[in-house]
């Protein structure tokens, strides 16, 4: 009878739970004043509460005797510096597909030997994917049909436990939302034009470097066949543009030699394609290739995503058969360390930025309170013809220059003073120095713009190419 | 990022790599796999390298036992998905099937949670580690014969057990936005472990909580509750766990702490109703971590998985000493946690319904109380009130105690704080539920208390005054008492 009533009780206030819990309709009729009656209660009695154990006297206590009721499975180590770790981890990962847990668990298997552990790798693979396409397929058709009743999805993949079932479902799950997230990262990408620099200084520096390194790696990277991808890459990538090797900014292939022109470097079968036709080479694949392959079809369908393409070779190791699998999985292996690279790089962007602007703000001047002085002291005058000189029309370079002056007022005083300093002749005098660095700009600029296929070889947009130089500018004043 | 250098501990981390496979059912908002998303974000963070990790043994029926009753024991070990219509009478018994569903395995669930936190005790009672972490653990609600809130097998109350026997006093502290209630009801009656739990309160589960639940018998005022409302944020939580621990560290002087780190407080939490990020629930174990005391970190709840696996990487930083990095690691569930990808989130605009002189009023009332313990190097000065102290005590503390309480001392705690002995008297039979509990012969813990706390009762009228100040919290007496 008591224990109807207790039970009774629980029901209205314990047993329910949800996400607006409505449970306690006693406690809310009341008024605010009137504070409400607690229906639960915490219960005492023998059936309640737990038996505190003895307290052991000191002396009695053997701490070493106690088991430790669980397995070790990895201790950290001091003698192996986290730079190596970190190689050993990314070794393991690309080249024999173990998860960092596992790369980890060799490691400590022996006993922290680095090198014994590399060379054991290979002897171990980890556990092949038990899931057949078969499966597989049958999963999605169940889970379609019972949704998340595991149970029931059983029963059409009985010699699958539930255990298996969800975790195949958790890492389907994301494999699904994968490449609609692609698609948005692209769509995004796409959207902000910012005619960035490529190169490596604007990038750490800047805000929008975030976004181009990412838009970099991201189109290097799909059609990178199996250069795998050390921690290191980053600068020795930005250097290959520089020089001999580099990757085209068409195809997106990476090879040795690259040609430059002005919509890009292009590898060498995009730069004869383009020499002779004087149109871009269209990319293989299914989407642009059959049906005439315009730029602006390209561009309209929207598929596959932005810097993304299908490689020929790839095409053929993909038809005949089992190397297909293969393939696949080495490229998903290798988009994953391309993603993890992304977020290192990012983690590290953030780390310097942080660092740099903590710095930063002693160093400079209450800029904000000088920023708008419509005066021009002599010096000024001079400095301010020297930033034409120098950056060309490029007013916020200057005005970044100047530091007390705005852009607008850069502005201003370049209308104003035009005759007097006899600007324009300056500014003709910078776009000749500086013309023949198009082909370099280009190069750049004519990855993030793969859908704009330029028809004649004509020099790029000029505000391009000042707003680039305009970001290298206030980096040598700040020196 | 931290307020203060950290210093480096040894950190153990308890888990299992099947943890992530129970499933509770569709619909429910538990979800194992948010610990096997911690655990691949502690991996690709590079943090898992930097402790030792364990993987946990099964806890077996004796070890649970040493709490919970046999037969619900029993019942969990046989219950199965399959069976259920065998055992219907027992599962409405033990309150087990609607928010503590039959699911697959689940006996190896509570199994591997209770496991990981039995043996982080055990090895912070060795000494041979500093902090232990299990996140499978935290599963406050779990009564001795009763499931509840998701939760079967409470491994933070055998966790405790397991202290116990090396630590003459545990603290427990509980962040979870409910109330820990089971981990309240198991010491309720014990001063060596004292509960602390933050909660929302009112019109939320599991109802119980209130201001004036204080503990009964010896374990009387060794029960703290906070409750809070809705959209508690970073500032506000810091303003009162901060002051309400450095207390109950003053008074109480543990040897060993734990730490529930239930993230459903976070904001945005699927069940949740506060506005704490990340950080702010970070701080917390930032906070206790400075003690410098046996230190054990289990999870709890949480329910928006994605900030969920945030707050305990998190929380594995902190508890490292380590510093990491905003921009997330790629991860097997990278695609989890866009669009922003990033550790840290930002609170909502939710208004904040503690006001600031709430939580005052809350901090003084609880101060008040913690003045009552014996350990309280303010109190010792003056006459230690002797009802908190049971007379056949082994406490450590032999402090002299008076038989009564000097007039004026009573006079100080009555007038500002009267609600607290209501539940005094209360507390052994009246407020608890009259209509479940009084007709019933409840063992007495303490006679020699309640005769005080009769001596006690006349003093209780000035209550009248105290007017709508006690309407955060304080139920109406009358109604109890009469």
């Amino acid at each position: 009878m008591v224990l109807a009533e207790k039970n009774d009780n629980s029901r209205n206030g314990r047993r329910s739970r949800g996400p607006s819990p409505n449970g306690h309709v006693q406690a809310e009729s009341s008024s605010e004043d009137e504070s409400p009656v607690p229906v639960d209660k915490i219960r005492v009695g023998r059936d309640y509460q737990a038996t505190c154990p003895e307290l052991q006297p000191e002396a009695q206590r053997k701490p070493e005797l106690l088991a430790d009721r669980a397995l070790l499975v990895w201790s950290p180590t001091e003698s192996i510096p986290d730079s190596k770790l970190e190689d050993y981890i990314v070794l393991a990962k690309d080249k024999y597909g173990y998860n960092g847990e596992q790369a980890l668990g060799m490691l400590f298997w022996h006993k922290h030997d680095l090198d014994r552990a590399v060379m054991d790798l290979a002897n171990f693979t980890p556990f092949p994917d038990e899931w057949s396409v078969e499966d597989k397929v049958l999963f999605e058709q169940a889970f379609q049909f019972h949704g998340k009743s595991f149970h029931r999805i059983r029963q059409m993949l009985p010699d699958k436990s539930i255990a298996s079932l969800v975790k195949y479902y958790y890492s389907w799950k994301k494999t699904r939302t994968r490449t609609s997230l692609m698609d948005k990262q692209a769509r995004k990408l796409n959207g902000p034009k910012e005619d960035g620099t490529e190169d490596g200084e604007a990038r750490a520096s800047n805000d929008e470097s975030d976004h181009d390194e990412k838009r970099w790696t991201f189109h290097r990277g799909i059609n990178r066949k199996s250069g795998t991808t050390s921690r290191g890459g980053q600068s020795s990538r930005d250097s290959a543009i520089q020089g001999e090797g580099g990757t085209c900014s068409n195809c997106g292939v990476f090879c040795s030699i690259v040609h430059r022109s002005t919509k890009g470097q292009l590898c060498n079968s995009c730069y004869q394609h383009w020499r002779r036709t004087g149109t871009a080479r269209p990319t293989s694949g299914p989407t642009i290739g059959k049906r005439g392959g315009g730029p602006a079809n390209t561009r309209a369908r929207g598929h596959p995503p932005k810097g993304m393409h299908i490689n020929h070779d790839d095409l053929a190791t993909m038809a005949s058969g089992n190397a297909g699998t293969l393939l696949l999985k080495s490229m998903e292996r290798e988009l994953d360390s391309l993603q993890r690279q992304i977020q290192q790089n990012k983690q590290s962007i953030s780390c310097l930025k942080r660092k740099h602007s903590d710095s930063i703000d002693d160093l400079r001047p209450g800029e904000d309170k000088q920023r708008n002085n419509p005066r021009w002291s002599n010096d000024e005058l001079m400095l301010a013809v020297e930033g034409f000189r120098k950056y060309g029309k490029d007013f916020k370079a200057i005005s970044e220059m100047l530091g007390n002056k705005t852009e607008h007022l850069v502005r201003t005083f370049f209308i104003n003073y035009r005759k007097r300093y006899d600007l324009d002749h300056i500014i003709k005098e910078w776009e000749r120095e500086n013309l023949p660095m198009n082909a370099e700009n280009g190069d750049a600029n004519g990855d993030d713009s793969d859908d704009v296929i330029c028809l004649s070889p004509s020099p790029p947009k000029k505000d391009t190419m000042k707003n680039g130089n305009g970001k290298i500018g206030p980096q040598m004043t700040t020196k | 990022m931290s307020t203060q250098p950290h210093s480096r501990k040894r950190v153990c981390y308890y888990y299992d790599s099947d943890i992530g496979n129970y499933y509770y059912g569709q619909g429910h908002p538990m979800k194992p796999h948010r610990i096997r998303m911690t655990h691949n974000l502690l991996l690709n963070y590079g943090l898992y390298r930097k402790m030792e990790i364990y993987r946990p043994h099964k806890a077996t029926a004796e070890e649970m036992t040493k709490f919970h009753s046999d037969d619900y024991i029993r019942f969990l070990r046989s219950i199965r998905p399959d069976n259920m219509a065998e055992y219907n009478k027992q599962m409405q018994r033990f309150n087990v099937g609607e928010d503590c569903p039959v699911f697959d395995g689940l006996y190896e669930f509570c199994q591997l949670s209770a496991g990981g936190s039995v043996a982080a005790a055990v090895k912070l009672n060795k000494q041979a580690s500093e902090i232990c972490i299990n996140w499978g653990g935290g599963l406050h609600h779990a009564k001795k014969s009763e499931a509840s809130g998701f939760c079967y097998v409470n491994d933070i109350v055998l966790g405790i057990l397991e202290l116990l026997k090396y630590h003459q006093r545990v603290l427990y502290i509980d962040i979870d936005v409910h109330h820990g209630d089971g981990v309240e009801e198991a010491f309720y009656t014990t001063d060596r472990v004292m509960t602390v739990s933050f909660h929302k309160y009112g019109e939320y589960f599991p109802g119980t909580g209130d201001l004036r639940d204080i503990g009964a018998g010896k374990g009387k005022y060794y029960a703290v509750n906070i409750p809070l409302r809705d959209g508690m944020d970073d500032d506000a939580y810091e303003s009162i766990f901060v002051p309400i621990i450095s207390k109950v560290m003053e008074t109480f002087q543990p040897s060993a702490v734990v730490l529930q780190c239930g993230a459903d407080s976070l904001t945005g939490d699927r069940l949740g109703c506060f506005n704490l990020t990340v950080k702010g629930h970070g701080k917390c174990v930032e906070f206790v971590k400075k003690y410098n005391l046996p230190f054990m970190m289990v999870g709890g709840g949480g329910y928006t998985i994605r900030n969920v696996s945030r707050a305990w990487t998190y929380e594995t930083s902190v508890a490292l000493g380590v510093e990491i990095a905003n921009e997330l690691p790629y991860n097997d569930y990278f695609e989890y946690f866009g669009p922003d990808f990033k550790l840290h989130i930002s609170p909502s605009n939710m208004a904040n319904q503690n006001t600031p002189e709430y939580l005052e009023k809350i901090k003084t009332r609880l101060f008040e109380n913690l003045r009552m313990l014996p350990h309280a190097p303010g109190v010792q000065v003056q006459a230690i009130p002797e009802d908190a102290i049971n007379e056949e005590s082994d406490n450590e503390d032999k402090v002299d105690k008076d038989e009564r309480l000097p007039q004026k001392d009573l006079d100080k705690r009555i007038v500002p704080e009267n609600e607290f002995s209501d539940s005094e008297d209360e507390g052994e039979g009246g407020r608890r539920d009259n209509r479940s509990y009084k007709g019933r012969k409840r063992p007495r813990l303490d006679k020699t208390n309640e005769t005080k706390e009769a001596e006690e009762k006349p003093k209780e009228d000035p209550k009248s005054e105290k007017s709508e100040e006690s309407k955060a919290s304080s139920d109406d007496t009358t109604t109890d008492t009469g």
